[in-house]
This record gives structure tokens, sequence and C-alpha cells, in this order.
């Protein structure tokens, strides 16, 4: 690994200084398990790692404020899978990071740095913009809120500038009663990249989101406002005839040596119609509960 | 006898240290004064080297030394247990993607990789091959000069030895059903948890050579050759190797440390990444056509076995794993007529190596799967196709070799039992099973020494390499046996050449019979003694003493070992010292250079579902079942079938080398290149052995731990095609792969 | 360019200091600096578990933990598993089963399988597979090894029932 000089500052703002007075030499660290990944096969080569886990006002907590789950920017993966309420009403989310490589990355893994990674294959993503997921991000004009799906541009890049750093991810309440999923195809049952990773949500009234990864530059969302794919009646036909269309701008890469462009496509209808199906059992066991 | 004897399952000896952290693998060690080594090499498969620049490197505070092609000694020193063809360095031309063209020696880490960063080479990228079908195209780039191959015939070509076996008249055969295939087996690594870590050190006028080697006997060899040293002024330390796996069999990187060292005055070290593991060792590759023809009544009348494996850039001991492996291509059957051609092909790739099954699992690939597609052309079940055609104990089944050492039925019968064979599997699932057979030694050579000190403790000197398949407790376990110690009164010593007696080498799971058979005939020997010495203090003729199993008996009466042994040793004390032999001689007429010392036998039977959306294969049981001749320890038996069984899985279900259009390996290191984890492992894994103490090891027992791997491709592909229809004939079995075939099928 | 930085860890209950540069891993120090080689190296990329420690009690590679993120912690190796000569119930029961093979990847597997049985003290055969997914053993001793963790909690209930 080729050296470089660290920096764990106590603050925000210092943080946000660091990354202004560095620009792109610098890069930030949380849970580093994939930015030192990163820094040892030298695809990134900074001259400065600033690391996050001193900063007082970030933390590892998940709370609840009026309906909306808040996401500390230094919680790993594993609270988030084990997490009561990410279990009950995010199940997607807590599925997703209960999947991210083994037990001891999901003890470092941050979910804001499974975002800033912008991998398009990244499982907790696709949960995040079922769930309309708002990134809060400070910088030196102060901070803002962007929803998830304006963050992600394509991989390893975001919509946020290099002096910004995430605060904590925003969950909106649960609007109607729904039942979710996350899915992945992968390499073998143990923990691997994703070569489809896909998250569904079908809402009490008809809609149903879908958000899919690895098949394109980033994950993508798309509804189904019909009915037809949250109808527990409706046939797998029809609704694979309807995924064909919501699925029409998934482009996966031809270069992946993890699996072939029409595999991944294959999968993601078969994902797609599975999903569907565990999200309307899903829906339809937490209403015979309630 | 001991408790912990033959037949029971103490707990490893040497696990104590395995458990606390404290067993010391070769990188961890501390050797005083150590410069780092980190190799440089190039970004492609094959590259005509122009020029080295080396001084950017040398600036770098702390380094000691820049090594490359021109400071060796000249022409370029070569090794190679087969031919004697790699070069220390790369000279003139890289033939692989990873060859090494310079190392750094530095006095820290960083030092050397910096350094190693900066070594500019200028060089030109040329064409290389990768394929079978691309080394054997008449334009092909040779992959050697052919002034490294003086004499040979092949030399204007890819093809480093063709290799043919026979018997019977193949052509005149009269077949009623003839089935005919060819079956593709992938590159595949061993991926031992420990990288392969050396270092080498000035030792007086000779040097000191510390290696996760499995034959440290012959690693002394090539380093004494090359440094032009004697044997006894090369001294190889070689610590227990973490998973060897064949890998670990020959020299790699010994040699160019061992000069570093020479030239720096200093130790040097070089621990390989996982990624440089990945450059240095692999198995063949192979493409395997099998055509067989049977009666109606599913007797075998031929088998014909055209095989090319595609081998590295080097020999190393990839040609013998080609010419051992199909020695046995007609399988453990009776064949009257049998016609194999194998060919070892090189090619611009890591040099492919021993591992696990030794050149077997890609024939067996072909050879099963082509059995399970001929009962299925015949209309007979798999399994009664197999019972038909085994070979029966005692018989000869390849002309001039050892006869069917085993009831192998009885092995076949308890897999299918164990598996419900027979019973209808549940709805998407299937069932295949499958056989093994692998050739052991051919020869072998193990002295050994036994000294029963004057309490009544044991040492026991072996040059085996205890590399995870528990070969220091099956010794200790028969000098505990045979001498009444208890076992944690035994200590086995290992891994040093300047103090263990010679042995030939850890492979072809030979240790528990030839080495075991050694430290038998030492106790033998210390067991003759004490006859003597009993004879003597009970004033009885030796004729009336029998000293055997821990007991000293005379007549009716049972004395034990230690009270004969401290009256017999008497005031000075001193001890009992045993020198063992065991000695499995060549055989200049065998195509082989010798017999097979035992045959290890698996067969393989397996459960499997498979969802035809994705193409997930689960296995959902697992039943392998060895003849072992005798389990010395049941539990370490265990747990090499149980490996193997797994470390197949990975073979059949997701292990590949993927490369990119100009030869690079694209999956280096363990992200892309997938290995069977604790959640991959088959819903049920059941395992079995037979034991009819048949064979040629101590107490009847057989050399095992490769059987179990070596079938478990057919037997899952059998199984995929039971649950679906479709027969695959590539490896791995990877969802994608299984999906595409179901789609294919599907479309016809 | 390189900042050394004195960090202070206690290492199985022993507090250590080491001067580390900011790029030298976890892993490298407490093999190289604080000559702690019960934790094996592999593959450095966090695929292994070879490496694994528990940092603050937690579980993790420490191929893919920076040295100076550790300042301050408090880190159980191997070789803090047992206390003096008295095995950890763990490792007695790799013994037992004989979970252990060549051995390499075993440090790794029993802090991960301590790690296991603090958060689930009775776990599944299931759970055990997926709590040690993260730790490669290509002898593929993985059944031996679940045994160990199943007798191992076991002997765990026995100890904590009296």
């Amino acid at each position: 690994m080729r050296a470089f000089a660290y920096e764990r500052p106590a603050h925000l703002d210092a943080a946000v200084a660091l990354l202004a007075e560095h620009g792109p030499d610098a890069r930030l660290l949380a849970g580093g398990t994939d930015l030192i990944i990163r820094l040892r096969d030298g695809t990134i080569q900074p001259r400065l790692v600033v690391d996050l886990k001193g900063i007082a006002e970030l933390d590892g907590e998940i709370r609840e404020d009026d309906g909306v789950l808040t996401i500390g920017a230094r919680t790993v993966m594993t609270d988030i899978a084990a997490h009561p309420r990410i279990r009950q009403d995010y199940q997607a989310l807590a599925e997703a990071a209960a999947v991210v490589g083994s037990v001891q990355i999901r003890n470092r893994a941050t979910l804001a740095g499974n975002i800033c990674n912008a991998s398009p294959a990244a499982d907790t993503v696709p949960a995040l913009l079922v769930y309309g997921a708002r990134v809060v991000a400070a910088g030196p004009a102060g901070t803002r809120r962007i929803p998830i799906d304006d963050v992600l541009v394509r991989s390893g890049v975001t919509t946020m500038a290099r002096d910004e750093i995430v605060t904590a991810i925003e969950l909106p309440a649960p609007t109607a009663r729904r039942g979710s999923v996350h899915v992945r195809r992968t390499r073998r049952r143990g923990h691997d990249l994703a070569s489809v990773t896909l998250a569904c949500v079908v809402d009490a009234d008809g809609l149903t989101r879908l958000a899919y990864g690895s098949l394109g530059p980033r994950p993508v969302l798309v509804f189904d406002e019909t009915g037809v794919l949250a109808d527990a009646g409706s046939a797998d036909l029809a609704k694979a005839q309807h995924l064909e269309a919501l699925f029409v701008g998934a482009s996966p890469s031809t270069l992946s040596m993890r699996a072939s462009p029409d595999y991944r496509l294959a999968m993601l209808h078969v994902l797609g119609l599975r999903a569907a199906r565990t999200a309307i059992e899903r829906l339809a066991a937490g209403a015979a509960r309630a | 006898m001991s408790e912990d004897g033959i037949g029971a399952s103490p707990a490893r000896v040497g696990g104590l240290d395995r458990v606390t952290g404290r067993q010391a693998y070769v990188a961890d060690i501390n050797v005083d004064d150590v410069l780092h080594a980190k190799l440089v090499s190039l970004d492609c498969a094959r590259a005509r080297i122009i020029a080295i620049d080396t001084s950017a490197a040398l600036a770098v505070p702390g380094v000691r030394l820049a090594m490359t092609a021109a400071d060796l000694p000249q022409p370029m020193p070569r090794f190679g247990p087969q031919f004697v063809d790699r070069p220390v360095l790369a000279v003139d031309e890289t033939h692989y993607h990873g060859e090494p063209v310079a190392a750094i020696a530095a006095e820290t880490k960083d030092g050397a990789d910096e350094a190693a960063a900066l070594v500019r080479v200028e060089y030109e990228e040329l064409p290389a091959v990768f394929t079978v079908a691309g080394a054997l195209d008449p334009a092909a780039p040779l992959v050697q000069d052919p002034s490294i191959r003086p004499g040979d015939p092949l030399a204007t070509t890819n093809v480093l030895r063709e290799h043919r076996y026979g018997w019977g008249d193949v052509d005149g055969a009269r077949a009623d059903v003839v089935v005919e295939g060819t079956y593709a087996f992938p590159m595949v690594t061993q991926f031992a948890i420990e990288p392969h870590a050396f270092i080498a050190a000035p030792d007086g006028d000779g040097i000191a050579v510390w290696s996760s080697i499995q034959h440290p006997n012959w690693l002394q060899k090539v380093i004494a050759g090359l440094l032009h040293l004697p044997l006894a002024k090369v001294r190889v330390f070689a610590p227990d190797p973490g998973g060897g796996f064949g890998g670990k069999q020959h020299a790699k990187y010994e040699p160019l440390v061992a000069f570093m060292a020479l030239k720096a005055g200093r130790p040097v070290r070089l621990v390989l990444t996982l990624e440089e593991t990945f450059q240095a060792v692999r198995r063949g590759a192979a493409e395997i056509r099998v055509r067989s023809g049977f009666s109606a009544d599913g007797s075998i009348v031929f088998r014909e076995v055209e095989a090319n494996y595609l081998i590295g850039a080097y020999a190393d001991i990839a040609d013998r794993t080609v010419a051992k492996g199909t020695y046995t291509a007609s399988g453990p059957y009776r064949v009257p007529a049998v016609r194999i051609l194998a060919r070892s092909i090189l090619s611009h790739t890591t040099p492919s190596t021993a591992f696990r099954g030794f050149g077997n699992p890609q024939q067996i690939w072909a050879v099963e799967s082509n059995m399970d597609e001929a009962a299925r052309a015949l209309g007979i079940d798999p399994l009664e196709l197999r019972l038909k055609n085994l070979a029966r104990h005692g018989e000869t089944f390849i002309p001039g070799d050892t006869p069917a050492d085993g009831d192998w039925a009885a092995t076949v019968t308890r897999a299918a039992e164990m598996i419900g064979w027979g019973g209808a599997p549940a709805p998407g699932r299937g069932r295949g099973i499958a056989v093994g057979l692998k050739s052991g030694p051919t020869t072998g050579l193990s002295y050994s020494t036994v000294r029963l000190l004057a309490d009544g403790s044991v040492i026991v000197h072996a040059g085996t390499s205890d590399m995870g398949q528990g070969a220091r407790t099956i010794f200790a376990q028969i000098a505990a046996e045979e001498l009444g110690a208890p076992l944690d009164w035994v200590t086995v010593v290992m891994g040093d050449t300047a103090v263990v007696p010679y042995d030939q080498q850890t492979s072809a799971s030979r240790s528990s019979v030839l080495m075991g058979n050694s430290i038998l005939n030492g106790c033998r020997e210390v067991q003759a003694k004490l006859r003597t010495m009993a004879a003597r203090l009970e004033s009885v003729s030796e004729a009336s003493v029998v000293v055997d199993r821990g007991e000293v008996r005379i007549g009716e009466r049972v004395l034990p070992i230690r009270d004969v042994l401290i009256r017999g040793l008497g005031r000075l004390g001193g001890e009992v010292i045993g020198i063992g032999e065991m000695r499995k001689e060549a055989d200049p007429d065998h195509p082989l250079g010798g017999t097979a010392a035992f045959f290890e036998f698996n067969c393989t039977a397996v459960e499997v579902e498979v969802d035809r959306a994705t193409g997930d294969i689960v296995v959902v049981r697992h039943v392998t079942v060895s003849d072992v001749g005798k389990a010395m320890n049941p539990m370490q038996v265990r747990g090499q079938d149980e490996g193997a069984a797994i470390m197949g899985l990975g073979h059949t279900l997701m292990e590949h080398y993927i490369y990119d259009d100009a030869g690079r390996i694209r999956n280096l290191g363990a992200i892309d290149y997938r290995i069977p984890t604790s959640m991959d492992l088959p819903l049920v894994m059941a395992s079995d052995i037979v034991e009819n103490e048949d064979g040629p090891g101590p107490y009847g027992s057989k050399g095992m731990s490769e059987g179990a791997l070596l079938c478990v491709a057919p037997a899952v592909a059998a199984a995929v095609r039971d649950a679906t229809g479709v027969v695959i004939r590539d490896l791995p079995l990877t969802p994608e792969r299984v999906w595409r075939a179901l789609n294919e099928a599907s479309k016809m | 360019m390189t900042m050394i930085r004195r960090i202070g860890v206690t290492v199985n209950g022993r507090p250590r200091s080491a001067d580390v540069a900011p790029h030298h891993t976890l892993l490298e120090v407490l093999r190289d600096d604080l000559g702690l080689t019960g934790t094996k190296e592999c593959c450095l990329v966090g695929e292994c578990g070879a490496c694994t420690v528990l940092v603050d009690d937690v579980c993790v590679d420490s191929c893919l933990i920076l040295a100076v993120e550790a300042d301050g912690a408090t880190v159980t190796t191997v070789e803090g598993l047992a206390a003096g000569d008295r095995l950890d119930p763990i490792q007695e029961a790799f013994l037992e089963t004989g979970a252990a093979q060549c051995g390499f990847c075993i440090p790794g597997q029993l802090v991960a399988a301590k790690a296991l049985l603090a958060l689930i003290p009775h776990p599944t055969r299931a759970e055990v597979e997926d709590g040690l997914a993260g730790n490669l053993c290509r002898c593929a001793g993985y059944g031996q090894i679940i045994d160990a963790v199943l007798v191992a909690a076991e002997a765990g209930a026995e100890g904590t029932g009296s």
C-alpha cells in the first residue's frame, strides 16, 4: 500500500475543511471495507485519508423522529440488519444489509459508505431507492437532503461535492401497509458480489416499486402504478410482460466477468417476478397479523 | 496397545499449536537481519524484454538488491522436476502472466514494494497462446524455444509430450452401442490459505532455505544443483505447510531467493500474495474426448480416450500429471480393448502442477460422464452399469499393473444405499453416482528413525510434510501402538533436512503407507532389540519372546515394554534405536516407471435440486465412500474425505480462471475466484469408509486423501442430468452455464 | 511523507504501543510490530478471514483496518483466547472434533467462532454456517469446524447451567 497521511478530525467542520483543502488528494474513510482494498490495489492513491470515526456529530445510531427513521453515517450493516424497526418496516433494507459481505465485513461496512462508493452492485441501494430514502450531506454551505435517486450517477460517482460528507440517511415512514423484499444473484451461496441485486415493495394500495442494481452504470428505480404486479391474482405471464416494459432501461455491462448480459437480464426478470410474489405474500401476512 | 493407538481418533498431534496460534508457518518465522523481497512482473502473458532499468528502484532508501537475469550466472540456471526448463528469472522473454523478470530485496516490505513498482521494464508484448486450439494451431508461437528441448522430436510444436497406452483391439471390437463426447475441465488453482513463503540465508559455507514445501529433500537437491553445493551444505527447513494440495510439491521461487541471499550476503524473505500464488500454481485444464463401446448387456467392449491437457509455460510436474492421470483412464473397469492418447500442451499460462488428484479428476470427469451417458443410451441404471463392469478384487484390469486391490463393488453399493439409490427423488431433484480411481505412488523411498528413550518415550524422525493430512498424528499413533508409549510421549520430528533422514516426497497419498511402513519397520528393529534384551534379562531363548503392539510376551507372561527397557538399559540408560526404510522400487519397463503401490478408490453419489429458472444447483445430499483398507485415525479420515469432497465441489460448481483476450488472468485473488464457503456445503454430507484391511500400509491401510475429490464433478453433473434431462460437458456448472444449457434444451 | 504515529492498543489484555505508518494495517502491526503471528495473512481483501480478530469485541478482518484506526481499542487475537494454559472451550472443541487440519485458517475461525457464540450462545447449524462464512478453509474441514462450534456451545451451556 502506498503511504498517505491520516487525519481523524473531531468535528464535521474540520473534516469538511480538510476535504476542501485537499480536494481530489483526500479520501474519506468510514468502514474501510472498500477503501482499503482499493488503497492496496492502487486504484486510488490519495495523499490524505480522513477518518470519519472521530467526528462527534456522526454516530452509528438509528433514531426515529416523527416517523422518519434516521440512520447515522457510522451505522454498520450488522446493526441495520438486526434493527427491529428496520426488519419490520424496511425489510428489504434489513435483508440487503444482511448479505453484504461476511460477518466481518458487515461489522465494519457502513450504509453511508455503500452509497458513497456508488457501486452499481451495491446491495443496499435498491432498498433505499424503493423506500425513497434521503441522504443528508454536510458541506461548506451547510446541510442538505438529497433523494437517493438524485445522488447516484455511475460507478464511483455521485452528485455530492468532494467536500460534502454524508451525515445520515433518512427513511420516510411507510404511508401504507406494504410488503417488501430484497433478492440477489451471486455465484455461490456464501458472500459474493451480486450480478443482480433487486428490492421490491408492494403497497396495500397497489403501487409496486422495484429497484435493481448491477445492470447498468447505476441502480435504477421503476414503478408500477397499474396494480398488475401487486395483484396476487394476476398471472405470472401478465406480470412478466409488465416487467418487460419496466426493465427496458437495464443495460448490463458486456465487460463483467461475473455474469454475461443476457443472463443478468434474464435473472432480472426472474428475480423481479419472484420478488413481487414474495412482497405480496408478506403484505398479506402483515395484513393477517394486523 | 495404546488407547490412542491404531483405529482411535486422538486429537491431532500438533493440534494444540494450531488452536493457540503458536504453529509457526514460514511467514511467521523471524530470521534476524532479513531482507524483504518483492517480485516484478509484467502485465501481459508474453513479452520480449528489451531493457530493464533498476536505477530508480535502487535509489529507494533501504533497497539492497534489484536482481535481474543479468545478475545471475550465465547461461541462466534452470530447474524443474521433469524438465530443466524453468529459469530462475525470465530471460529475454516472459512466458506467462506473472512470470518474474526482476526481484527487489529491501530492509522493509514497504521499501521492497515501492522499489518493485519503480523497476522500469521496456518490453514488447508478443502474441500468446492460452487455449488448446490456440496452442495446437500450426501457426502458433512456440511457448518454449527448441533450444531448451534438445533432441526432442516435438520441440517445434507446443506439444511437450504424447503418452499412449492401450491393449486389445479397439478397431476390431464389436459394440452394440457406442457413446462419444468431449468434455472440458477448467483451469483451477490450489488456493492454499497459506500463500507460498520462502526464506534463504547464507549458512556458513552453505545455505539454509525455509520453504512451505511438500518435498524438502527434492528441494535440497534442486538448490544444491543450482548452487553447485554438496547436499550436506544445503539445509532445508520445511515447517508444516498451511495447505499444500500439490501446489507446494516442487521448487518455485526458492532458487531465486537463494541466489538473492547469496548475492546480498543476508537472509532474504519472499511471501507471495494470494494473487501471486494464482500466477505460480494451478491445475492443468483439459479437453478430453471419450468414445466407449458397449454390448447390449452393458459390458464395456472398448474405450478410446484422447486427452489434451493444457499445461503452462514450464513443465513443472505437469506432464507427469498427464501421464499418470490418463494412464488409468479406462477406469476401474474390465475393458478388453483400450486406446489412450494424452498430450501435455504448453501454453503461455501459469505453469500447472500437481493438485489433489494429480491429473485424474480431469479424465474421470470425462470418462464417468461418458458412463452416465452410456447408461442412458443402453437403458441400464447407472449404478448397475458400474457394478457390471467393475474389476473384482484381485482381477488385473490394467495389464502389467497391480490387480484391483479392494472390494470396489462394496464401496459402490454402500454409497448407493446411503443415497437411497433406486427410490424416486422428489420432483425437481435428481441423483447421480460416479466412481473414481487413482493410482498410488509408483516408486518411493522413505527412511525414518525410531528412538525409544530411556523412560519409554519415543522420538520419530520422518521427512514427510504434515500439510494438514495429519501424517504426524498417524506416525505417532504407529509408534505408540508398537512401542507401548502413551501418544503424548511420542515426538515426531519433521521438516529439517539436516536432522531428519531422507524421504522422497509427500505426494500421491503415500505417507501413511510408505513412511508409515518405514516407521513400522523402525519400530520392528527396536522391538527386535527389546526381544534380545528381554531374553537376556529373563534368561530365556529369544525364540520364546514376542515383542509386538507395545508388549513383551514370554509364554503366558506379558511385560510392559517400558519395564524391559528400563531394566535392559541398566544404569547407563541410553536408548534403543531403530532405523526404518521403505522402498517401492521402480520398474523400468512399466509405462509409468512402476506399478501402483495401491489404488485409491471412491464412490460419490449426490442428490441435487436444480432451480430451472436460475440454473442454481443445491447439493441436497452428498455421499462419499472411500476404500481406505484400514482407518488408522477415523476422525482424520473423515476430515480428509469430506474436505476433498468439498474441494471437488469447488471445481464442479464455481472455480475457474477467467482470461482476457490477451492471456491475462482477470480474476486474480479472492474476490472473483470463488471457492466454497461454509454456506456452500451440501445440505447433508455423509462420508463412510470401507475397511477390509487389504492395503499394503500398516495394519492393512491404503493411502487416502485424494479419492473423495476424484469423481465429484461427474456425480453432480449426472444428478443435474437426472433432474433436468440436460447433459453438460463443461465445468464448472455455474448457474449461468446450467441456465444456458436448459434454455438451449428447451429450444430443441 | 510517511508520518509515523504512536498508537496504544490493549492486545489480549496487555497494553501495547507501537509507532505505525498510517498505511499499515492492523494485521501488519500485529504480526510485524507486535510479534503476534497467530493472526494470518492470506487474501488481504476481506474475503478469507484468516486475519480475523476482535476489535472492541467485534469480529473484523484486520487486513481491512488501518492500525491507526485501532488506536485506543481493545484487540483480541487467537493468542488471547486461552487463559494461560487453560484453553478456551472453543479451542478444546476444535481439538476434540478434529477441526484443525493444516491449521492456517484456524486462528481466524476460532476468533470468529468466539464472536459468534458471544452473540448467539446456542446457534443452529445454519447460524454457524452463516457466522463463519467469512472464514475460508481450503482443507474444507467445514463439517468438523461447525461441529466444534456446536460442541463448544453445548459445553458453554453446561458451564452456565452449573
